[in-house]
């Protein structure tokens, strides 16, 4: 992990960290509903106040708690146009599995690129600083996978090109 | 394998089993850009006679560019005058006369194999000629188009010193087109290394056509299109083999271009692959363990849950 990250992936942890004290609570609109009240959003008093955590104007992290869920919304980097598909396409791939990812949001909020939903089922059945873990690693690898994917992708057209020029020489 | 090769595989491997051992044949298949072919015995009692047949997109291009005399070149009376129906040229062959000694037995397949090369060589060679005559001057010779694909086509004019050859070449989404135009640029970067600097010149634009072929009627101007320019100098065709590999080079180019598009894309898409199952493993550290172990009660008996 590079020293610029560090402090950007620090305050996203402590702020997850903090902001995961779920609890069951029933919805106080319709009787015997439970739902995520961040999804929901029925009764704005169990709503707590967002957050944004930025690390520049491209990169960063909403988080929306509530009384019995939690909602993550990450902002991915991308500085041109082969960065912008690459991750569209990787956040795609994740987001059709999302049953599998239990904690996935199947669609992003809006101006965001991936979103999670943590709920107090969640955190009951799996391990809270676990579930950090997770996500904290997601944002460490998701930037590498991406500029890695860039890379091998100028490297195979570069390849591609001059195999098929040197071949005229032939 | 990098590079795509010109001949046809299935034409190349069913005429050399049928070389050892005849039978009665009748398959189809297609090639790329729409390419139909059908090799087949027409009568059922002589296995030895076979019925080559092609049928071609841009055949009256073609044949305007001089394609017939490229194929009676090749193939001589190999080559039937009416084709078989829904075909655009056919060849006639008898397996008894092919060459008997190993060598030119395997130059007679590779001829036929490359049935679709000759036939799209006849502008490009046409071009070349052309050049020769021009040269000197400062005409420029015909535009030739190609229309070889629905909405693509190869535009090849020769100049006095140079032979232009343009694609156009449609990206299908919007993946293709960012992908194809990274491809793209590196064809024009490569040429600044050393190795590489007799190949021909590359230029590429996406949306608006080159100046060569501004005036032609009907082109597109739209966000997944491009052009790509190969200038081509008499180094690469002055003699006949040099000229012969060149051709089936370039034809090949907007095949070649598409085929490593989706390579990547399938590359890609293993890579994420990878990366997902990867996640789902830190992610499934998280669950906390189930107590699987059989709970009994102290007379032995199973606790269940229902």
């Amino acid at each position: 992990m590079s020293n610029v990250l560090r402090p950007y992936l620090a305050a996203v942890r402590s702020t997850l960290t903090a902001a995961l004290t779920l609890e069951n609570f029933s919805s106080q609109v319709v009787e015997r509903h439970n739902k995520p009240e961040i999804e929901a959003g029925g009764s704005r008093e169990v709503l707590l106040n967002p957050l944004v955590i930025s690390r520049n104007e491209n990169e960063r992290v909403l988080i929306e708690p509530s009384v019995n869920s939690i909602r993550l919304s990450i902002k991915i980097k991308q500085a041109d146009e082969i960065e912008r598909i690459l991750c569209h396409k990787f956040t795609r791939f994740m987001m059709q599995r999302a049953e599998s990812f239990i904690v996935l949001r199947r669609k992003p909020v809006q101006g965001y690129d991936i979103s999670f939903l943590i709920t107090n089922t969640h955190s009951e059945t799996m391990l809270k600083h676990k579930i950090v873990d997770f996500i904290i690693q997601f944002m460490e690898e998701v930037d590498k996978e991406i500029s890695e994917m860039k890379l091998s992708l100028n490297a195979r057209a570069r390849i591609v090109a001059e195999s098929y020029l040197t071949a005229f020489n032939a | 394998m990098i590079l795509l090769e010109a001949h046809n595989v299935i034409i190349h491997t069913t005429l050399h089993e049928k070389l050892v051992k005849p039978s009665s044949l009748d398959v189809q298949f297609v090639d790329f850009d729409g390419v139909r072919f059908r090799l087949s015995t027409p009568e059922k009692d002589k296995k030895n006679i076979l019925l080559l047949s092609m049928h071609i997109r841009c055949w009256d291009e073609l044949v305007k560019y001089g394609a017939l005399n490229v194929l009676q070149r090749e193939y001589g009376a190999l080559l039937l005058p009416n084709s078989e129906p829904e075909y655009n040229v056919s060849l006639q062959l008898d397996l008894e006369q092919a060459p008997a000694d190993q060598e030119s037995r395997e130059a007679f397949v590779m001829s036929l194999a490359l049935f679709k090369r000759n036939a799209l060589a006849a502008p490009f060679e046409s071009a070349f000629q052309a050049q020769k005559r021009l040269e000197g001057g400062s005409q420029l010779g015909d535009l030739m188009a190609i229309h070889y694909r629905d909405e693509e086509a190869i535009y090849v004019q020769a100049g006095s010193d140079r032979v232009t050859v343009i694609f156009s070449t449609i990206f299908q989404d919007e993946t293709d087109r960012i992908f194809g135009k990274v491809f793209l640029q590196e064809f024009v970067d490569a040429r600044r290394q050393p190795s590489i600097q007799n190949a021909p010149q590359v230029l590429y634009s996406s949306r608006d056509p080159p100046l060569e072929i501004r005036h032609v009627p009907g082109l597109r101007n739209s966000e997944e299109i491009g052009y790509v320019t190969f200038v081509i100098f008499p180094r690469h065709f002055n003699n006949p083999a040099i000229a012969a590999a060149t051709v089936s080079h370039i034809q090949s180019f907007r095949d070649y271009l598409h085929y490593h598009i989706k390579c990547s894309k399938a590359y890609m898409h293993s890579r994420m692959r990878h990366r997902v199952a990867e996640f789902q493993k830190v992610l499934n550290r998280a669950k906390t363990e189930q107590p699987t172990a059989e709970r009994k009660t102290v007379t032995g008996r199973t606790v269940v849950s229902r």
